[in-house]
C-alpha cells in the first residue's frame, strides 16, 4: 500500500458518497423545473439564502428544513414493529445508496506501475454487486407497507414485490447478454471494451453493439427504479401513496430520497453499461495520455466557451419581469457567481497550461486526465438523469396488468432470444 | 482478532436470525429473521474473501426467495387471531432440533471433506466457476437441475386449475 493507493481509495469513496447524495436536492430540483417546463410554467425559484438562488437548489434544502421538523406519526396498531416500521426506510435508502459505489468514475489508474481504481468500493464483480444490493432495496418496501396496516400500503408493497420479481428476469437476462459481449462482470472492463470502435468509425458503445438488449435493459431500470410509466406501488389516482401513505417526516424523506439514489444508479449502470461511462467516444485513456498537449489545448478552448454561454444564459435568465422594481438581490447573485466562474476558468486554464507545455510530469497528467473522465461520467450521469424525468413527465402511466403484460409476455422472451442469438454470435466469432 | 470479531458477529446474526424465524408467530417478522440469517451467511463467504459466492448468496437468497416468500405473505395477509394456535411449539421446536442432529453431522463431515477438492485454487472468478461447473462437476450440476425441475412440474400442477364436473358438461 503505497501512500498514493490510500490517497487514491480515500478520494474514490469522498467522490461516490458526494455523487450518490448531493445530486438528491439537485435532482428535486431538476425534477421540478423540468416539470414546470413542461407545463408551461417556472417552478419554485424564490426560496433564497442572502439572495443566492442558485436557480431555486436552495428550494430543496428548504424541504430538508420542512421534513425534520414535521410532526411523527405512528400508527396506532403497529405495537411490536414499531422498530421495523423505522428501519424500512432506511433499508431502501442504504440498498441504493451501497449499489451505487460500484460505478467507476474513472479508468483505473496506474500509477508508478500500481494500477488503482477509481471505484468507490473496489469490487470486481461490480455487475453482480449491483443487482444482489439493488435488490434489497424493495424488501424495505415490503415492510413498510405491510407494517402500516393500511390497505392502499399492502397493495402498494405488494404491487412493488411482484414488479421486481417480473422485471428482474429481464434485466438479469439483457445484462447477461452484455456481459456474453463484454466477457466481463466488472463495470471498469466494461467500459473499457466501449472505448473502441467497429467498422472503423463507430464507437462500439452497448447500444449500438447490443441495441435489443439495450433497449431492455433501460425499460426493465425504469420499472426497477418505479419511474414513470412504470409507477404502480404509488398511484395517487389508485392506491393513494402506495407503501409510504402512511410514513412521515424524515421516515417519508427516506424513502423520496432512495427513490432518487436509485434513479441516479439506474442512470450510471446504464452509461456505464451501454453510453461508454466516462469515456468519450473515440478518444480513449491511452490517447489522452499520448496526445496530452493536444488534449490540454482542446480542453483550454473548450472551458472558456461553456463558461461564457452559461455567464450569458444567467445574465438573460436570472432576473425579474421589468414592472416589478425591486430585483430581491438577482444582479448580485448573478455578479457574485459570474466572477466565481471566470476566477475558476483562469485556475483551470493556468493549471492546464501548466501541466501540457511546461510540466512533463505523467503522474500529474494522469490525474488530470481523470479528473476530466470523472466530468465526463457526471455530464453524462445528469443528462440521463433528465432523460428520467422528462419521461416521467410526458408519458402516461401504465395499468397495472398493461406492465405485468409487458414484462412477461414480451420483455422476457425477447431478452432469452437476444441471448441465444448472442450466445451464437460471441462463439462462432470466438472458436 | 479481527477476523475473529467478525466471524462471532456474523455468527451471532445468523443464529439470532434463525431462532427469531423459528419463534416468530408473525410471518412477515419471520422473514426478516431468515433475512438476516442469509445476510450473516453472505458476510461468512465475505469473510471467506469469496466475492462471487457472498454476492450469489445475497442474489439467490434474498432478491429471489425472501422476496417470493414476503410477497406470499402480503397476498395471504393472514390477521393475529387467524395465525394458528400452538400450546407445545416450544417442546416440538427441541424434538426436531434432536431429529435432524444426525444430519447435521452428516453434513458437517461431508463439508469437511470437500474443501481438499479445491486446494489448488487461489483466484475464484467467474470464468473459471462456470468451466468447472460444465466439465468437473456437469453430473452434480444436472442432477439438482433435475431436482429444479420436478419442483417446478410440482408447482405447476398444483397451481393449475382443477377441471370439476360442472365444467366438463
Amino acid at each position: 500500500m503505497s501512500t498514493f493507493s490510500i490517497v487514491v481509495a480515500v478520494v474514490s469513496l469522498i467522490l461516490g458518497a458526494l455523487l450518490a447524495l448531493l445530486t438528491i436536492p439537485v435532482l428535486v430540483w431538476l425534477e421540478r423545473r423540468i416539470a414546470s417546463l413542461i407545463q408551461d410554467r417556472l417552478g419554485p425559484n424564490r426560496t433564497n439564502i442572502f439572495g443566492f438562488r442558485l436557480g431555486g437548489v436552495v428550494q430543496s434544502f428548504a424541504d430538508v428544513v420542512k421534513l425534520l421538523l414535521k410532526e411523527e406519526y405512528y400508527p396506532s396498531h403497529i405495537n411490536m414493529g414499531r422498530w421495523l416500521f423505522m428501519l424500512a426506510p432506511v433499508i431502501t435508502f442504504v440498498a441504493a445508496l451501497l449499489a451505487f459505489m460500484v460505478i467507476p468514475f474513472a479508468d483505473t489508474l496506474m500509477i508508478n506501475g500500481e494500477a488503482l481504481r477509481v471505484q468507490a468500493l473496489p469490487v470486481g464483480f461490480s455487475l453482480l454487486w449491483y443487482l444482489a444490493i439493488g435488490a434489497i432495496g424493495v424488501l424495505g418496501v415490503i415492510f413498510g407497507g405491510w407494517l402500516s396496516h393500511n390497505k392502499y400500503a399492502l397493495l402498494g408493497a405488494a404491487r412493488a414485490g411482484s414488479m421486481v420479481i417480473s422485471y428482474e428476469l429481464a434485466l438479469g437476462l439483457s445484462a447477461l447478454a452484455f456481459v456474453v459481449t463484454y466477457d466481463s462482470v466488472d463495470f471498469n472492463a466494461m467500459v473499457q471494451w466501449q472505448s473502441g470502435v467497429f467498422w472503423g468509425v463507430v464507437p462500439a458503445w452497448g447500444i449500438l453493439v447490443q441495441p435489443v438488449a439495450a433497449i431492455i435493459l433501460i425499460v426493465a431500470l425504469f420499472a426497477e427504479t418505479n419511474r414513470n410509466p412504470f409507477t404502480v406501488a404509488e398511484g395517487e389516482s389508485e392506491i393513494v401513496a402506495g407503501y409510504m401513505t402512511e410514513h412521515t417526516a424524515m421516515k417519508f424523506a427516506m424513502y423520496f430520497m432512495g427513490e432518487y439514489v436509485a434513479m441516479n444508479t439506474a442512470s450510471a449502470v446504464i452509461i456505464t453499461m451501454i453510453f461508454g461511462g466516462y469515456q468519450l467516444p473515440w478518444v480513449s485513456t491511452e490517447t489522452m495520455l499520448t496526445h496530452f498537449s493536444t488534449f490540454a489545448l482542446a480542453l483550454m478552448v473548450a472551458i472558456p466557451l461553456v463558461v461564457a454561454v452559461l455567464i450569458r444564459w444567467m445574465r438573460k435568465n436570472n432576473t425579474v419581469r421589468p414592472t416589478v422594481s425591486t430585483d430581491g438581490g438577482r444582479g448580485f447573485e448573478t455578479k457574485v457567481l459570474s466572477i466565481a466562474l471566470v476566477v475558476m476558468t483562469l485556475f483551470l486554464e493556468a493549471v492546464l497550461l501548466y501541466l501540457g507545455f511546461f510540466a512533463e510530469n505523467l503522474v500529474a497528467n494522469t490525474i488530470a486526465v481523470a479528473l476530466f473522465q470523472v466530468a465526463v461520467f457526471v455530464v453524462k450521469l445528469m443528462l440521463f438523469n433528465i432523460f428520467f424525468i422528462i419521461i416521467r413527465w410526458t408519458v402516461p402511466r401504465f395499468r397495472y396488468d398493461q406492465v405485468q403484460h409487458l414484462g412477461w409476455y414480451y420483455l422476457l422472451p425477447l431478452s432469452l432470444f437476444n441471448l441465444l442469438v448472442t450466445a451464437i454470435i460471441v462463439v462462432g466469432v470466438t472458436s | 482478532m479481527l477476523e475473529l470479531s467478525l466471524f462471532s458477529a456474523l455468527a451471532l446474526f445468523m443464529l439470532g436470525g434463525s431462532v427469531a424465524m423459528i419463534l416468530n408467530t408473525q410471518p412477515l417478522f419471520s422473514a426478516f429473521g431468515f433475512l438476516v440469517a442469509m445476510l450473516g451467511l453472505a458476510g461468512m463467504f465475505a469473510l471467506l474473501e469469496s466475492q462471487f459466492l457472498a454476492l450469489a448468496q445475497i442474489m439467490v437468497s434474498v432478491g429471489a426467495i425472501v422476496v417470493v416468500s414476503m410477497l406470499t405473505i402480503l397476498t395471504v395477509n393472514a390477521k393475529e387471531e387467524n395465525l394458528p394456535y400452538e400450546p407445545y411449539k416450544y417442546r416440538w421446536i427441541i424434538f426436531s432440533a434432536l431429529l435432524v442432529s444426525p444430519l447435521s453431522l452428516l453434513m458437517y463431515k461431508s463439508m469437511t471433506l470437500l474443501h481438499e477438492e479445491f486446494n489448488g485454487i487461489d483466484v475464484v472468478d467467474t470464468k473459471l466457476i462456470g468451466s468447472m461447473l460444465f466439465s468437473k462437476w456437469v453430473l452434480p450440476f444436472e442432477i439438482v437441475s433435475v431436482l429444479l425441475l420436478s419442483a417446478m412440474v410440482g408447482a405447476i400442477v398444483i397451481a393449475r386449475k382443477k377441471r370439476t364436473k360442472v365444467e366438463e358438461r
